[in-house]
């Protein structure tokens, strides 16, 4: 393997960034009205991502009834095609994909207000058509902007970030090629508190770099929850637009 | 499918009115680990830990394989973790993707093999065609909670004791010494990783610990199987004596401060050095069990060869 | 216990053991068997088939010999006229759904099984609430039933819970008055207690700190094999609790 300078003396990363940028976010929800109750498709960087939200709707099977809450059940279909190479199985009941989704609902089971729908079951399906890193992150933003799109009630958004740290630099928003060359926390931050619904590290950190390394996350997450604002803003305008001059 | 433990309202309403009030069931403070206790058995590698009625058992074991072809330098290390009913009637016979146990299982893999505890280079003998597959079997004996913590601490100590045999290479050729005759070698340990699993309690409602900056969220350390039961929210934090945070996992759960986290970590790192001293002084106590003769056997009459 | 009038025996016993008892004696009395004996109906030969203490008690003035065996156990299964702590565990059109013991059936609870019920007047339990009940029926085949019908039993609000290893410890709780550890409980604090020969124990005091304490002394004093050592183990876990209340409120001022 070449090697690559993941952070020009300049202060420039691969693909042009500063240390503190985040890749290009373009959302849009509503994407799939028909096949869903609320969907979204978000592209962070080269991740493009589409979710799914069916429901609350009545649950399958009788053994699945919680009469005192809705049953929320998240299922990632990470595809073949999703990397440069094609892989060669499907990941369906990989270990690593069960841990996300176990990861997914148990940090939207406390946002979520399933105490309003007993009884009843809320699917969210996510396709991963293309990953580039900070995969985790942007599934995250993916079902905050579905749920919101769906109807479902929720205390806050939850918007997820990844941060690298290179040598002592935090990098906000690692692409995959960053990620493979160096250790990365993921973070799933409230609204635009500073409460940390799901962190993630999986390399080695240095314990005193911890701190920095979340201030930055933080900072990044906050971001990335107030584009998701103005997309959801911007498409709840043009809605009431089309609704009022009916 | 397996039924679960019912717990009553009167018993979540108990324990976190006495959580409340800085009381712990088993009578430790908050951020008191349970006592650990290492022992070893006869062979290398076969190690028991207790903590409180948790009890793992671990056994490494050795044997000469291929490489994978797309890594013909590294030799093969398994982690297996597989929950039985011998553990508790909760746990289910041959099912393991019980939402909990594949997060059990990941984590000691991110913590163990993926942090590169074991130097996997040394375990190749020749480039391509012949490496040592190391193999730990955790087996979950009793469960009254931490089983990360308790089974990292057992795969860890156990790939410290645990002696692989002797080999001589001659080209292609490999003779392999039984451990009666020539002096087993241990594994290359590069660092020693420590699970410390902290667990979350929101005695006000969701709306005071999402919205509210009361922070006012109770942590504990090492919770039993009635704390693990009860708890809204989960961290495990995996460090090593250098100062390194190897893995942290809070899956979901209880919105936590960024700051009590960080908190949480550095309490992690003084029971990490704990852990880690106590390993050590365990193997030390347990290395002069086996040599107990070693003085007899040295040659202080033998002639000086200078 | 064993009045004037009573001639009791006690001996260890195992399954496969023959009775201790001279065959003049089994044909010439009316025999009363207990828990952990079995009759073999083609030859009417007794057989232990626990493993415990056998006890013989023999009235004098009648000619009556009762013979049961006490034996440990774990696993609760439910027998009638016990009394029992069960947890809600869900709600049907008529009845609760109760358990006795995690992994174990379930047993049920009628809505009409309460003081005063009628179509009308519905108890208002929720799932997972404690009950204090009586075992109405158990046949093997089908699910028991509990009720709660005298004054005593019903809903056990708040206080704690204790899972008691061994069923035998629960009885000489429950059944014996020479018992001491309820007594030196006494002792140190005032508390309402509810035992189920399912092997539950629900305890009660004005102050968490109390109750905690009576929860850890009655946990240890199930382990401990000597009864000598209670009073000790109680004293401890009060002692613990106090400082600990001390410490915590020194550091609050």
């Amino acid at each position: 393997m070449s090697r690559l300078e993941i952070y020009s003396p300049e202060g420039l990363r691969l693909d042009g960034r500063r240390w503190n940028e985040l890749r290009r976010f373009e959302s849009s929800i509503n994407t799939h009205p028909h096949a869903s109750d609320g969907s979204s498709y978000l592209e962070q960087g080269n991740n493009k991502i589409i979710t799914l939200v069916k429901g609350p709707k009545e649950p399958t099977s009788r053994s699945q009834v919680d009469t005192n809450k809705a049953l929320l059940r998240i299922s990632v279909n990470i595809t073949q095609f999703s990397k440069f190479e094609r892989s060669k199985s499907s990941h369906r009941n990989e270990r690593r994909v069960l841990e996300m989704q176990t990861a997914l609902v148990r940090t939207f089971e406390k946002n979520v207000m399933l105490n309003l729908y007993p009884r009843t079951l809320i699917d969210i399906e996510i396709h991963v058509l293309q990953q580039d890193g900070g995969i985790m992150g942007s599934l995250l933003n993916g079902i905050t902007l579905a749920l919101i799109d769906a109807g479902i009630a929720m205390y806050d958004y939850i918007s997820g970030i990844s941060v690298g740290l290179y040598d002592t630099t935090p990098l906000l928003d690692v692409n995959s090629l960053e990620e493979t060359a160096m250790s990365s926390v993921t973070l799933g931050v409230v609204g635009k508190s500073e409460k940390l619904s799901l962190l993630l590290v999986e390399d080695k950190i240095p314990l005193d770099r911890m701190e920095t390394v979340l201030a930055i996350g933080i900072a990044g997450a906050h971001r990335i929850r107030d584009l998701m604002d103005e997309e959801l803003r911007s498409h709840a305008e043009k809605r009431v637009a089309n609704a009022s001059s009916r | 499918m397996a039924k679960e433990i019912e717990i009553s309202n009167s018993e979540s309403k108990f324990l976190l009115e006495a959580l409340r009030q800085n009381y712990r069931l088993d009578g430790r403070s908050f951020s008191q680990f349970r006592d650990v206790k290492i022992a070893f058995g006869d062979e290398y590698g076969d190690v028991t830990i207790e903590m409180g009625k948790t009890k793992v058992h671990c056994r490494i074991s050795c044997q000469i394989t291929q490489p994978y072809e797309d890594r013909p330098f590294e030799g093969l290390f398994l982690i297996s973790t597989e929950n039985s009913p011998m553990a508790g009637p909760q746990f289910e016979n041959g099912n393991n993707t019980n939402e909990d146990e594949v997060l059990i299982a990941r984590i000691i893999e991110k913590a163990v093999r993926r942090s590169g505890a074991l130097d996997i280079e040394g375990l190749c003998i020749v480039a391509g065609s012949k490496c040592w597959a190391v193999r730990a079997d955790v087996h979950f004996l009793n469960c009254d909670g931490g089983f990360i913590d308790a089974s990292c601490i057992a795969v860890m100590a156990g790939l410290l004791h645990f002696r692989k045999p002797d080999i001589t290479v001659h080209g292609e050729q490999v003779i392999m010494h039984p451990v009666d005759e020539r002096e087993p070698v241990p594994l290359g340990i590069l660092h020693v990783p420590i699970c410390v699993t902290f667990s979350f309690f929101n005695p006000m409602d969701t709306e005071e610990n999402i919205k509210g900056d009361t922070n006012a969220e109770i942590t504990i350390i090492d919770a039993t199987l009635k704390e693990e039961l009860l708890r809204d929210g989960v961290l495990t934090v995996t460090l090593n004596k250098n100062r390194e945070v190897v893995q942290v996992s809070k899956a979901g759960g209880l919105p936590m401060d960024a700051l009590s986290l960080m908190e949480c970590c550095r309490k992690a790192y003084a029971i990490t050095e704990e852990i880690t001293d106590k390993i050590t002084y365990v193997l030390k106590k347990d290395e002069k069990r086996r040599n107990k003769f070693a003085d007899l056997l040295t040659s202080e009459n033998a002639r000086e060869t200078s | 216990m064993a009045s004037a009038q009573q001639q009791q025996q006690m001996h260890m016993i195992l399954p496969g053991d023959s009775l201790p008892i001279s065959e003049t004696d089994l044909k010439s009395h009316r025999l009363v068997l207990g828990p952990g004996l079995y009759t073999d109906p083609k030859t009417l030969t007794i057989h232990p088939v626990n493993a415990g203490k056998l006890y013989i008690t023999q009235n004098n003035n009648s000619n009556r010999i009762n013979i049961h065996i006490d034996y440990e156990s774990h696993r609760y299964i439910p027998h009638v006229n016990d009394l029992v702590i069960g947890c809600i565990v869900g709600t049907f059109a008529d009845s609760y759904k109760v358990s006795l013991n995690s992994f174990s059936n379930s047993v049920s609870l009628s809505y009409m099984a309460f003081p005063n019920a009628s179509k009308k007047n519905r108890p208002t339990l929720k799932i997972g609430d404690l009950v204090y009940c009586k075992v109405a029926t158990a046949v093997k085949e089908l699910e028991a039933t509990v009720e709660c019908l005298e004054s005593g039993f019903g809903l056990l609000e708040d206080g704690m819970i204790i899972d008691s290893t061994g069923l035998k410890f629960v009885r000489l709780l429950l059944f014996d008055d020479q018992f001491p550890l309820l007594r030196l409980l006494a002792s140190r604090t005032k508390f309402e207690i509810a035992i189920g020969v399912n092997g539950k124990i629900w305890i009660k005091a004005d102050e968490i700190k109390d109750t905690l304490a009576c929860y850890r002394s009655i946990l240890d004093c199930s382990m401990c094999q000597s009864v000598d050592q209670f009073a000790n183990i109680i004293k401890k876990h009060f002692q613990d609790l106090n400082t600990v209340a001390a410490a915590t409120a020194a550091t609050e001022n």
